[in-house]
């Protein structure tokens, strides 16, 4: 049996990460797992892009899944990790509900909408005191695995290689085509019989459950969650950032998008303390100038020769 | 195929780069290598640039009187960007990069939050100047005996502003303070703020209060909470929230005519050149230092001059005193253990009796849960002539108050 070279690669790429605890020291670990949270935001953001729709709410579903873990951790008493599931399908639950709203509106409406949605969630939190600590938020008794970085950097990557294996199943399964078509021209692909709202549930859904998984896997291992923190709207403007510089429309985008910009923030506030803010934001405005498809999209372009990459001429990975 | 092998290229120099660069490979400490210090605070704030400076001041300060056991102090400042995983990872750093003897900073409860269960893997001694709510004293608990608090917990200062003013209505019979409103940021610092002061001031008079959004936090518009205020009609108008509030408020309560006889706000840190605009003449605030106490303390002008000297600006938060004050405490618990054995430094930190830039010698006592709790309470101070004087307590004194609030006319 013939082994595809593609096939070796990626298990290499999976071994090296695996191995990675074990070559890096404990603050590279904790550099790489912030890294995989914004990652797994920055992939979902993206697969719900490739319907055409962009979402502004990413902070309320990864608020919502981190409440949902820590609440059912305390109050159930659910193994850590099984609330961080439990989580991502109550985060999917709510997202489903919301949906079949507010998915009916497009464009800027819809944006402004799943923006909203983000704020009402955490105006609600602070708003039950009794039942999730209110503005002071909750603590946990201990974190997940009781601080050991190995496991928690392991839980960390095998969220991410499931994201990254969720979005790189909806780039080759026939979900892809439909969203494609409903991206290009949705009356067209109406008329085509392409269930549009149905395809637009199911993305909305699973990406909200990815954001939610994101969110307990980030309130188990930092042991607490409060409304400003969970709903930050760094979890909505990092991830599209990273999305935009990595390259949208493609798996690979996101995630070299969010290592890019995750090491480089690091390496920055290393040499410049009190100015690092500034040239990282600068570093974000003169790629997307230059690069409008991103890092993958500029390699894309660079490689086959070709002029433009994106909505009309994009490669099926 | 090409496609993936420069991704895989790409991948491999991020991962590599990555190990390299962070990887810093210092050296343990021996007797010719300076003593580490590892701080973390928000370095795009007031709080946590000017906090940081100071510590770097006092640091430099010890280092040209000879340093510490014939050792130079080096310090380390990371930026925790007001993040908890950022705040997380540099605490990472300090314990397994830099290799720190020992941790200091910070601000904001939720960086700290995040913090904490990283201080319990390595248990370095820990002096910490911020973070005031009661959930981050719940999650350090009772065991940690490396962690030293300074900064008051949120009970605590709730506490010294109830005895502040009673003691001040006691010795000032015209203040009257029967009617209390407090306007407060929506966040965890001015809910705390409010739920504690509404059982702490349950038995001075009536107490009403309503929720706003900070400016800091994308807000702005006061308009409301200032008209539910004003038709309160309190003695006393109190706000809980950051210093982007400052101004916007003043201005907004002369746009609507709001004139409490006492006006106090409660922010961490206020805006550099505040004291410089007409409308924050004769504004009560609370704060655990002022430059005013450079007149009556002579740690406290020797740190403001200093600082000025050094930074070329003037020290507008608090969190610069107390960072100085840090430090010093941590140079004296050094000398005092003659090495930098944790339990050794854990044992000559609780002997501490520090004269600090604060006013108060710091000494440490258990708090509700923690064990090592510094100062205990704010002070109440007010603008008057663009300066800060302490109002109360009255050991500390450099001014009388200007009562009532004269209003906003000719402003």
């Amino acid at each position: 049996m013939k082994i595809s070279p593609k096939i070796v690669i990626f298990l290499i790429i999976i071994l090296l990460s695996i191995a990675f605890p074990f070559f890096a020291g404990p603050y590279q670990q904790s550099i790489a797992k912030n890294v995989i949270i914004y990652m797994i935001l920055a992939l979902s953001w993206n697969m719900l892009l490739k319907t055409g729709q962009i979402s502004f709410g990413l902070a309320g579903f990864f608020g919502i899944g981190a409440y949902a873990s820590v609440l059912l951790s305390l109050k159930l008493g659910i193994p850590p990790i099984l609330t961080i599931v439990l989580g991502g399908i109550v985060t999917s639950l709510v997202a489903s509900a919301m949906g079949m709203i507010i998915l009916r509106l497009r464009a800027m409406y819809f944006a402004i909408t799943t923006l909203a949605l983000g704020e009402i969630f955490r105006v609600i939190i602070h708003n039950v005191p009794n039942f999730a600590g209110g503005a002071h938020g909750l603590i946990l008794p201990g974190v997940i695995f009781d601080g050991n970085g190995l496991y928690t950097y392991w839980l960390f990557l095998g969220a991410a290689l499931f994201s990254i294996g969720l979005s790189y199943y909806f780039d080759k399964s026939k979900i892809h085509l439909a969203l494609t078509a409903i991206r290009d021209n949705e009356t067209t692909a109406k008329v085509r019989g392409i269930d549009i709202f149905k395809y637009l549930l199911i993305v909305f859904t699973i990406t909200a459950g990815m954001q939610g998984i994101a969110g307990g896997l980030y309130a188990q291992s930092f042991g607490f969650v409060t409304p400003e923190s969970s709903f930050s709207g760094d979890f909505i403007l990092l991830p599209i950032a990273m999305a935009l510089l990595g390259g949208i429309y493609t798996t690979a985008g996101p995630v070299v998008g969010a290592i890019v910009l995750g090491v480089i923030s690091e390496y920055l506030k290393l040499y410049i303390p009190y100015g690092h803010l500034i040239v990282y934001g600068l570093i974000i405005v003169i790629v997307i100038l230059f690069m409008p498809n991103g890092i993958i999209g500029a390699l894309y372009v660079k490689i086959d020769g070709r002029k433009t990459f994106g909505k009309v001429d994009q490669p099926n990975e | 195929m090409k496609k993936l092998v420069v991704l895989v290229l790409m991948l491999a120099l991020v991962t590599v780069s990555t190990t390299l660069v962070f990887a810093g490979g210092q050296e343990e400490g021996g007797s010719d290598q300076p003593i580490k210090l590892g701080g973390v605070w928000p370095l795009s704030d007031i709080t946590g640039e000017q906090g940081s400076k100071a510590a770097q001041q006092a640091v430099d300060e010890i280092n040209a009187a000879g340093g510490v056991l014939g050792r130079q102090l080096e310090l380390i400042i990371l930026d925790s960007e007001f993040k908890p995983e950022k705040g997380a990872a540099a605490i990472e750093r300090l314990a397994t990069v830099e290799n720190v003897d020992v941790f200091l900073g910070g601000m904001a409860s939720s960086v700290h939050l995040g913090q904490i269960p990283i201080l319990k893997k390595y248990k370095k001694l820990t002096v910490w100047t911020g973070a005031a709510s009661h959930l981050a004293e719940n999650a350090i608990g009772g065991d940690a005996d490396w962690y030293f608090h300074l900064h008051p917990w949120d009970y605590q200062q709730g506490g010294s502003y109830v005895d502040g003013w009673e003691d001040i209505i006691g010795k000032y019979s015209d203040i009257k303070v029967d009617k209390w409103f407090l306007a407060y940021e929506e966040g965890p610092f001015g809910s705390a703020s409010f739920e504690s002061s509404k059982v702490l001031f349950s038995d001075m008079g009536d107490f009403d209060g309503e929720s706003f959004k900070s400016a800091a936090a994308g807000g702005g518009d006061y308009k409301a909470v200032l008209q539910h205020a004003k038709e309160s009609n309190p003695d006393i108008f109190l706000w809980a929230g950051y210093g982007a509030d400052a101004l916007p408020l003043l201005q907004q309560s002369k746009a609507i005519g709001f004139e409490p006889a006492l006006y106090v706000g409660a922010p961490p840190g206020w805006p550099a050149d505040f004291g410089s605009s007409s409308l924050a003449e004769d504004v009560f605030l609370y704060g655990m230092w002022a430059p005013a106490m450079n007149d009556i303390n002579p740690v406290s002008k020797k740190f403001y001059d200093g600082f000025v000297e050094k930074f070329n600006v003037i020290p507008a938060t608090y969190f610069a005193p107390l960072s100085y004050s840090a430090v010093y405490l941590i140079k004296e618990a050094i000398e005092r253990a003659g090495s930098l054995d944790t339990e050794a430094l854990i044992t000559a930190m609780e002997q501490s009796k520090y004269k600090s830039a604060l006013g108060e010698t710091i000494t440490f006592k258990p708090s509700k849960v923690i064990k090592h709790q510094g100062i205990e309470g704010q002070k109440i101070l007010q603008w008057q002539n663009g300066r800060q004087e302490i109002i109360w307590p009255f050991e500390f004194s450099t001014g009388t108050p200007v009562y009532p609030f004269p209003g906003w006319e000719n402003r």
